[in-house]
């Protein structure tokens, strides 16, 4: 057996050469694995120990006072603003991710496609990610870039709120009113779509029209099963972003927080709040990777189920064998100890 | 040989005890001279809410007294988040103007000036409430910080619209009554195609006016917003005015506010601002606004406006009351490294006669602009908190049309040295009470709709508003804070918390 493991695994000596390439390898992701530990692990770590105190920075020095879970019940019995914003982040990614996966793909498909200036194109719908990027988005806000001028909201919500309710009303037409804002946020998510579609194999439509397959059920059949994975990356993606850009009224309600000097707040106060924040939004990726997340068909289900009988059989044959060597071992045993008799052919037990 | 250590030793000693006391003894560090101020070259940073070129201006001024400190500038955009960045990153200033006490307090940020507030004579002839009711002193025996950057709640009248209206114009040493009455007088439905005349129109509440003005010294010594007395509060004389405001925006005796639908039913304009409309009698305004807007020269006859100020009124018949005002509090920071240079510039900059004189040098000159274009008694001038009388007489005589309404302003001018101030600037607590009850159940929308009386309010709210005082005082000067309440005194809070929880 233990020479059978031997020639399973071999211990081959890395060659310097090797050693080399690992070594490029881990200078290569050094400055990454700086930035992870100094800027997020680091971070995260003093953030998480912060949450149970409360901080008051005086200007001579910086006073820890143990609160234990008192910033949380701050936050949930005395700060009424913070559950509510909950909801409404809830309803509002809930509502507007959809519309950005289903958008970024349309464009995408749309880029992907034989037009002319297919670059340029590109370019235009990847612009608003930089351009969203700082305080510019917030300005291009304040001066109403974010809504569709033609549109009349308040009718909208007024006509929702006669069969909706009135929570669910205000957040729809919080979305129709911050509709080309969302649709702004689709740039990175074209990309993605984009390349996802150019790994599909071509032959694939090749021989689905060759079958007189459409190019509805080319899409249906083809196109979606295979960019599936990407779908679910874009929804995650679209999630995080919305969770932790600037124009999040939870992440300026934290960040207020942090910086403010009233005794209770602070950044024992601002960190419990954000870890909170980070559980839900956890929560929200888990929901979207349960709706989204690959389901395995039917013959992936039977090739299983054969690996699982085939693993099955084998431990029985071992317990078989195992078992046979342990009576023959009994046997002996017992023949050394010489209180058995057996059959000597002749009529007679010795 | 053992003389001789034992001499270098107590030398050394003697050194650092003398070191220490120049530290812990508040005094100037390094070389001073006879007046201890330093003779170092240093610099010396300002925080304020003011205009940034007045206060530039008026550093540059300092400078010319002490030409060796330097003095840096800056305008805070938002204090806390200004000051707890600067805190975290080390680059705290020296002596910063706050909006909001508990923020400062509850970080001390500021540092004990009692020393040089008690031994500096000038602080004798201040607005009499600043010493009498401790303003900046948050109700312990210590000195944190000065009122600066004073803007009273004011009374003003338009004498057109009373003229316009045949009606009289009311005396100067009103009382509540009479104002509410000439509001209502002053309400009437225009006729077919004209604007309704409104008897009110306002920025400040009534009710922050009636809290103040509510009762004489001898029924309650009132000294901060909801009956505040220094122990507890007793909202029962805000809600009186606050209902009262209330059954007047009801009736339809106050003008619609801006960016409103009945503003632009009104006027035919959503931006439209009642003060220029010419149709509302009685203004409830910031002081400022006088000087910011109605005192740019020809603004008045622009939109045909004739507008006096008035003493806010007092319930009972008195001459001399309190008035609420803007009054923000000012102070040295507990890091400073030189506090008594930093007490000059504190004083230079809100209350010292020598610093009033600057500033009025700064504000006769019109031909210097701010950033805005706009002369700098126009754009945002306090009133003096010095009682010195040079100082008054030219603050006087900056107003527009004063001499031909000197009797209004003299009698406008007299009313205001009482002053007590908003509660988030004077009294620990009040801004959380505010955030996390008042504002938080949004009780002025509630009374203003009719949704709710004001006195249903009273006893819950007064037992709120005691337990955040009591609450704030212990966090802030008790052994977390300042650490300077004694046993009983802490005693005395604990005992309001431990009531209210029960």
């Amino acid at each position: 057996m233990s020479k059978e493991k031997k020639t399973k695994n071999p211990k081959v000596k890395i060659g310097k050469l090797e050693k080399k390439d690992a070594l490029a390898g881990y200078a290569f992701i050094t400055p990454w694995l700086i930035g992870v530990l100094a800027f997020m692990l680091y971070p995260l770590a003093q953030s998480f120990y912060y949450m149970w105190f409360n901080i008051r920075i005086t200007p001579l020095e910086t006073k820890f006072i143990y609160v234990g879970t008192g910033n949380f019940s701050q936050i949930w019995l005395e700060n009424p603003e913070f559950p509510q914003q909950i909801v409404t982040y809830l309803w509002q990614t809930i509502l507007e991710v959809p519309i950005i996966v289903v958008f970024a793909l349309l464009i995408a498909m749309m880029l992907n496609g034989k037009i002319r200036c297919k670059g340029f194109f590109r370019l235009v719908f990847f612009l608003p990610v930089i351009i969203v990027s700082g305080p510019v988005m917030n300005m291009l806000v304040d001066e109403g870039a974010a809504t569709i001028p033609a549109m009349n909201v308040q009718a909208i919500v007024t006509a929702l709120d006669s069969f909706l309710p009135a929570s669910l009303a205000t957040n729809i037409g919080e979305l129709f009113s911050s509709m080309i804002m969302i649709l702004w946020y689709s740039g990175v998510q074209i990309l993605i779509f984009l390349s996802a579609l150019q790994k599909i194999d071509s032959s694939l439509y090749e021989a689905a029209k060759i079958d007189g397959g459409s190019k509805w059920e080319c899409f249906w059949k083809i196109t979606l099963p295979t960019i599936k994975p990407m779908i679910l990356l874009n929804a995650v993606y679209s999630v995080i972003f919305l969770s932790g850009n600037e124009q999040n009224s939870l992440i300026t309600m934290i960040q207020a927080a942090m910086f403010s000097g009233t005794k209770e707040k602070g950044y024992g106060y601002a960190s419990a709040m954000a870890w909170m924040y980070a559980v839900i939004i956890t929560l929200v990726v888990l929901l979207f990777f349960l709706l989204l997340g690959s389901k395995k068909d039917i013959y992936d289900k039977q090739v299983k189920r054969r690996k699982r009988q085939v693993k099955k059989e084998a431990r029985l044959a071992k317990k078989i064998e195992r078992r046979g060597i342990r009576n023959v071992k009994k046997l002996e045993r017992a023949r050394k100890k010489r209180n058995y008799k057996t059959y000597d052919g002749e009529g007679d037990y010795r | 040989m053992k003389k001789r250590i034992l001499s270098a030793l107590l030398a050394v000693v003697m050194t650092a005890s003398l070191a220490a006391c120049g530290g812990g003894g508040g005094g100037s560090t390094g070389n001073v001279d006879e007046n201890g101020v330093t003779t170092d070259e240093i610099t010396l940073t300002y925080w304020h809410f003011e205009d940034e070129t007045t206060m530039k201006l008026m550093a540059e001024k300092f400078t010319e007294m002490y030409p060796n400190i330097h003095v840096e500038t800056r305008l805070i955009d938002d204090m806390s988040q200004d000051l707890s960045a600067a805190a975290s990153a080390g680059n705290f200033p020296d002596v910063f103007a706050g909006t909001d006490i508990d923020t400062a307090l509850a970080n001390q940020y500021w540092m004990d000036i009692s020393e040089y507030y008690d031994a500096d004579p000038e602080t004798q002839n201040l607005l009499p409430t600043i010493n009498e009711y401790g303003l900046g002193c948050f109700d312990t025996d210590k000195r944190y910080a000065v009122p600066t950057n004073y803007a009273p709640s004011a009374i003003f009248i338009d004498r057109n619209v009373i003229k316009a209206l045949n009606l009289e114009m009311p005396r100067t040493d009103w009382t509540w009554d009479e104002m509410i009455q000439l509001i209502k007088d002053a309400t009437r439905e225009g006729s077919a195609g004209e604007m309704k005349y409104f008897g009110l129109g306002y920025y400040n509440r009534l009710d922050s006016l009636y809290g103040i003005a509510a009762c004489s010294p001898e029924e309650r010594q009132i000294k901060g917003e909801f009956g505040f007395n220094g122990e507890d509060f007793d909202l029962s004389y805000w809600a009186v005015g606050e209902q009262e405001f209330s059954d007047l925006k009801l009736n339809g005796y106050v003008a619609p506010q801006t960016e409103t639908q009945e503003m632009e039913d009104w006027t035919g304009d959503w931006e439209g601002y009642f003060g220029t409309t010419g149709h509302v009698a009685v203004f409830s305004e910031g002081f400022w606004t006088f000087m910011n807007v109605w005192g740019v020269e020809g603004y008045q006859d622009q939109w045909g406006l004739d507008i006096v100020p008035y003493v806010t009124p007092n319930v009972v018949d008195e001459k001399e009351h309190n008035v609420i005002g803007q009054m923000f509090m000012a102070g040295v920071s507990s890091s400073c490294e030189h506090p008594y240079e930093a007490y000059l510039l504190l004083k230079f900059m809100t209350f010292g006669q020598d610093g009033w004189n600057a500033r009025l040098d700064i504000y006769e000159d019109e031909t210097i602009l701010n950033a805005s274009n706009v002369p700098l008694k126009n754009a945002g001038m306090p009133m003096p908190t010095t009682m010195d009388e040079n100082v008054w007489n030219r603050y006087k005589q900056l107003f527009y049309h004063y001499e031909e309404n000197k009797q209004y302003w003299d009698d406008f001018f007299a009313s205001v040295t009482r002053p007590v101030c908003y509660g988030w600037c004077n009294i620990a607590g009040y801004w959380n009470f505010c955030d996390q009850y008042f504002n938080n159940i949004g009780i002025h929308d509630l009374v203003d709709a009719g949704k709710a009386k004001a006195a249903d309010y009273v006893e819950e709210a007064t037992n709120k508003a005691n337990y955040y005082h009591a609450e704030a005082m212990i966090s802030y000067f008790g052994p977390n804070g300042y650490d300077i309440l004694s046993d009983e005194e802490l005693a005395k809070y604990q005992a309001v918390v431990d009531a209210f929880a029960e």
